[in-house]
């Protein structure tokens, strides 16, 4: 057998697989973008006032058994890991900064909130995009608690571009709400989060 | 066997997709925790004296100051000074970065107006040593309704420069000193030569809104304003707030009035009650 025929006949087998078999599935790591927008803010609205913090520290990964993403995938082997940087919230005032980072998020102790779960769901979005549910821990102030995270999730380039929105309670991570503080701090807090994930070769710099 | 490594080929090349990537997470951290700037004194000013702390780049700091002229010796009568009158001082300061801030403020005594600012030049030391800030500070005054007569004419204006050396001792005691220059330090006396002037404050941190604060500055004697002036009080902070209660023997609001001296001794008899109020806004 030559190495024409040897050759002719792997174009076969691949077109096979390709095309009449099922998909093989491609396992693919997603890292947060550095270089690219993202965000996480924190809103807490009272009767009284509204205000927020913001940072666009937030690293992570994604890994999928069996990318690309797309509705009713299988989500079996999934891993989602994210981690904001606490320290690096601004809330527009450094002294309440202080007060945030020292007195009620502890930081020196806790420097991150962290989230690892799976992906529990992937559908399609009205809008064309594609609408992602995350399960796991969300860990904040040393404290995890079970959450689940909506997302709404675009392909992006060789990436996706996600945004999150869902609310924590303080008491839930044992973070105190402050007394004396004359914006007062709602229990319940609003979390938006927005990034953008590319292929984990590219967000090292480009070594495919 | 040719055929074997011939198949085996073929496969892999079938399946290279499936395990190019690898089932491993190869995922690290890109940075490093931001590690937030020591903060010496929580305030950008003690009770007069100002520290080498800047508001954040971008914010506006509201003041209104009082110093009731009645000491607390007068009794329930006088509702022990607050019934004033008072001196009062509102100031506005801006900064437009981390490390400088400017202010105009007026006090109603002799309707002083100043224009001045704030600089930190130097800081080190952090977790592991003894951290430290150095600031230079100053302002042009004008003195604008000057009641008094006689010496006061074509005098109006003063300035001064400062020097604020701050350090932290223990987490929890914030210390300071600023020796200042004062320009015109009596407006009523033209030819009074600029003099030297050595501020010392310090606060001690008592818990997450509480401290305890003091300030003394040493000015020489000069024509009415015999006394150093001397600060002791508490300080509220609050998100966005510093209120600073205090007992003094200073009614002079400020610089170029408190830094010259009080013709009212440190003693309990000439204590009288003073506030400022400091309000921080984000636009």
């Amino acid at each position: 057998m030559g190495v024409r025929a040897i050759l002719s006949m792997g174009a076969v087998v691949w077109a096979l697989a390709s095309v009449a078999g099922p998909r093989p599935a491609v396992a693919q790591e997603y890292d947060v973008a550095k270089d690219a927008d993202r965000h996480v803010r924190f809103v807490s609205t009272t009767q009284v006032n509204t205000f927020d913090g913001v940072t666009d520290r937030i690293d992570g990964y994604v890994f999928l058994t069996d990318s690309p993403l797309r509705a009713g995938m299988p989500t079996d082997g999934s891993k989602l890991y994210f981690e904001v940087d606490l320290a690096s919230l601004d809330t527009g005032i450094d002294l309440r900064n202080r007060h945030m980072r020292d007195d009620y998020l502890e930081v020196g102790q806790y420097p991150y909130a962290k989230f690892s779960g799976v992906l529990a769901r992937v559908e399609d979005a009205d809008d064309g995009g594609l609408r992602v549910t995350a399960s796991g821990t969300l860990r904040i102030h040393g404290v995890d608690r079970g959450v689940r995270l909506p997302c709404e999730v675009r392909p992006d380039g060789d990436g996706y571009g996600a945004r999150c929105a869902f609310d924590v309670l303080l008491s839930d991570f044992d973070i105190s709400i402050p007394k004396l503080m004359f914006l007062k701090l709602a229990n319940r807090i609003r979390l938006e989060v927005a990034f953008s994930a590319v292929p984990a070769e590219e967000a090292r710099g480009g070594e495919r | 066997m040719r055929l074997h490594n011939a198949i085996s080929t073929v496969l892999f090349l079938a399946l290279a997709p499936s395990i190019s990537s690898g089932q491993d997470v190869h995922w690290q951290r890109k940075d490093q925790p931001t590690e937030p700037s020591v903060t010496i004194f929580h305030s950008p000013q003690s009770a007069n004296l100002p520290t080498a702390t800047v508001i954040g780049a971008g914010q506006w700091q509201f003041e209104i100051s009082h110093r009731f002229l009645p000491p607390f010796s007068d009794g329930a009568g006088a509702l022990w000074g607050l019934d004033g009158p008072i001196y009062n001082r509102l100031g506005l300061s801006y900064a437009p970065t981390d490390r400088l801030m400017v202010h105009v403020v007026r006090s109603n005594l002799d309707d002083n107006l100043e224009l001045g600012g704030k600089v930190r030049v130097l800081e080190g030391g952090g977790e592991t040593t003894v951290p430290f800030q150095v600031a230079l500070a100053g302002g042009f005054a004008w003195n604008t309704a000057i009641e008094a007569t006689g010496g006061y004419e074509n005098n109006e204006s003063q300035a001064y420069a400062q020097l604020v050396v701050n350090t932290l001792v223990g987490r929890r005691l914030a210390i300071g000193v600023v020796p200042s220059l004062l320009h015109n330090p009596t407006i009523a006396d033209r030819d009074a030569p600029t003099e030297l002037t050595v501020g010392l404050n310090g606060e001690l941190y008592l818990g997450r809104y509480l401290s305890l604060l003091g300030e003394w500055n040493v000015s020489p004697p000069r024509g009415e304003l015999v006394h150093d002036a001397v600060s002791l009080g508490l300080q509220i902070e609050t998100g966005g707030h510093f209120f600073k209660l205090v007992a003094t023997n200073s009614a002079r609001p400020n610089p170029t009035q408190f830094l010259g001296g009080t013709p009212y001794a440190f003693k309990p008899k000439e204590w009288r009650f003073g506030f400022n109020v400091t309000r921080l806004l984000a636009f």
